[in-house]
């Protein structure tokens, strides 16, 4: 593989975090427009732990995934009781109030008689955990798709569990949900904290592979942007958020035939889309369609 | 005390301005009850033609008014064909999406047809601002005042005063039945569509006008200031746009004024999540444009 296709599949890797994580809120009824906050917060902690404090990288995952599915309770615990529109704009506000205070954050620290660390607006450069260990672009690709495999086949159990059922029953109609013996309020708190720890890992391994992140790179776009790839994939099985990755930066932005009009391109396939699929290409229908076909 | 006094009156003029803004998104999203993300870009590309007419004919300022707000409408029109029209008994958020991949079309078309960073625009006033008992006043922000004032007052006299306004509120009440008593919907829904264009356009208009300047940011910042202002008086609420416009405004001039630039925008989104999670009364109380004048 060329180095442009390692980059390109690696992007389309690294987002499908993001997305996942939208899909996941979606799933339960609820749309989040600030799930680029976790990525960010995951981002930082990840950078902040191996870069100036020398942790292994396997652990700084951890530690942002932890950090982050805190920050997602911190959101979710006042908010998630909002009904639609009220949450999502609480969210906005959320994501928004973080991207700010990664402008603010000034966390230099002096390694190998280098500063590195968080520079406010500057950005956070050197974070070269990977780099440094000689991992080659395409081993750091396995190992982001591997987790990605992972956190599918994880996904994917649980959809054919008892819980996914559940998931499916509250997004669908939550009061009903609830009135069945559903704890609505604690199911939905537990899914914003796996979608905050999800989209931290997304982060994590998102600086180390760009070794540089500024705050500007967690702004309300990308939050739109994984909203939109989920819903475009679909939102009847966790796949569909990969297919919406896939197709915006995997076909369009990869294949480079567009060029500078590729944003056009997508927008107006994506409006028309919607309106043929409005919850997007493997909705719930178009996934049990698939099932009969081949079980 | 008297920087009290002139802050406060920088963020009223500043708030007017997100009050317009704030008027046209409030419009869509209380008839409609669809939230219109490419609505800011709409605005983008309604100044974004204006500039082009000025740098190439030398338009004078009121013909540049009249491309602005038409040229909003225009983009406004593909934006209800293509995002509002399907999707109006179905999903809302399939509508709110897709008008978030017009946003990346109208704003990549924009920026393909002009791309530098930054354009100048003719400014509607050149002299030195206005000075009363040592606050000053420029004379824009005295124009963007009266604009919002005289839009509000024509807004109400439409809403309240007008068959037009009558078929509004019979929708926003009970679609079923207004349909049933002869009122064409989709038709009422285009034309509160191009109203809430319109007014965004003026507001783009006079807002890059008062600055002298027009970047492809404006686009997203309109939109996400006229969603806050929206936020902030309540959902769907006229009334409420006008006031939550003002009040951030006047958030932002004396934060900006007491904690500095950045922490401006931080203690606007704090105050709307702390709000959005205590939800207080009001908030919740004018959530639609009242049927009864």
């Amino acid at each position: 593989m060329d180095d442009y296709t390692i980059g390109v599949l690696t992007n389309v890797g690294l987002f499908s975090f993001l997305a996942l994580s939208a899909y996941l809120l979606l799933v339960v009824g609820e749309m989040s427009f600030g799930q680029q906050a976790f990525f960010g917060v995951g981002a930082y902690a990840g950078g902040v732990l191996t870069a100036l404090y020398g942790v292994s990288l396997p652990l700084a995952a951890l530690g942002a995934m932890a950090l982050g599915a805190l920050a997602a309770l911190a959101v979710g615990l006042p908010t998630l009781r909002l009904k639609g529109l009220y949450f999502a704009m609480s969210t906005l506000a959320a994501a928004e109030m973080a991207r700010i205070l990664f402008e603010l954050l000034i966390f230099q620290k002096t390694v190998g008689g280098e500063t590195v660390g968080p520079d406010g607006t500057q950005g956070f450069r050197g974070i070269r955990w990977v780099f440094e260990r000689g991992v080659e672009p395409v081993e750091y690709l396995a190992i982001i798709y591997a987790l990605l495999a992972a956190v599918l086949i994880a996904l994917l159990l649980i959809e054919r569990s008892r819980l996914g059922a559940v998931l499916r029953s509250v997004g669908s109609d939550s009061e009903l949900a609830s009135a069945l013996g559903v704890n609505v309020g604690r199911l939905k708190l537990g899914v914003a904290a796996a979608a905050g720890a999800l989209a931290a890992l997304g982060g994590v391994l998102y600086a180390h592979h760009n070794t540089y992140i500024e705050p500007r790179n967690f702004d309300i776009m990308l939050g739109v942007h994984s909203l939109a790839y989920a819903l475009i994939g679909g939102l009847g099985t966790a796949l569909g958020p990969l297919v919406g990755v896939a197709l915006d930066i995997g076909a369009l932005e990869g294949s480079q035939v567009f060029g500078g009009t590729r944003m056009i391109v997508f927008g107006g396939l994506v409006a028309v889309l919607l309106i043929l699929r409005p919850r997007g290409l493997l909705d719930e229908r178009a996934v049990q369609w698939i099932k009969a076909r081949f079980s | 005390m008297l920087d009290l006094a002139q802050n406060t009156l920088d963020g009223l003029a500043l708030g007017a301005s997100y009050s317009l803004l704030a008027l046209g998104f409030t419009l869509i999203f209380g008839v409609l009850r669809r939230m219109n993300l490419s609505y800011g870009p709409a605005v983008l590309f309604g100044c974004y033609c204006a500039t082009w007419t000025h740098l190439n004919f030398q338009a004078g300022l009121i013909a540049l008014a009249v491309v602005t707000i038409a040229a909003t409408v225009l983009a406004g029109a593909y934006v209800e064909r293509l995002c509002f029209a399907p999707h109006r008994r179905g999903s809302a958020v399939a509508a709110m999406v897709a008008s978030f991949a017009l946003w990346m079309q109208i704003e990549e078309v924009a920026m393909l047809a002009m791309p530098r960073h930054i354009y100048p625009f003719p400014q509607l006033f050149e002299g030195a601002p206005l000075q009363f008992a040592g606050l000053s006043l420029p004379g824009d922000a005295l124009v963007m005042l009266a604009a919002t004032a005289a839009v509000c007052v024509l807004l109400h006299r439409l809403l309240y005063r007008s068959r037009f306004g009558l078929a509004v509120r019979a929708a926003i009440d009970n679609p079923l039945a207004a349909s049933l008593a002869g009122i064409d919907l989709a038709r009422t829904f285009v034309l509160v569509f191009a109203l809430a264009s319109a007014i965004g356009g003026l507001a783009g208009y006079l807002i890059v006008a008062s600055h002298g300047q027009v970047t492809p940011m404006l686009g997203m910042w309109s939109t996400l200031k006229g969603l806050l202002a929206m936020m902030l008086g309540g959902l769907g609420s006229l009334p409420g746009a006008v006031l939550g416009g003002l009040a951030l405004g006047l958030i932002e001039a004396h934060s900006q004024w007491f904690f500095g630039p950045q922490a401006r925008d931080l203690v606007a989104y704090l105050l709307l999540f702390a709000l959005l999670a205590a939800r207080p009364a009001w908030m919740t109380r004018w959530t639609t444009i009242r049927s009864a004048s």
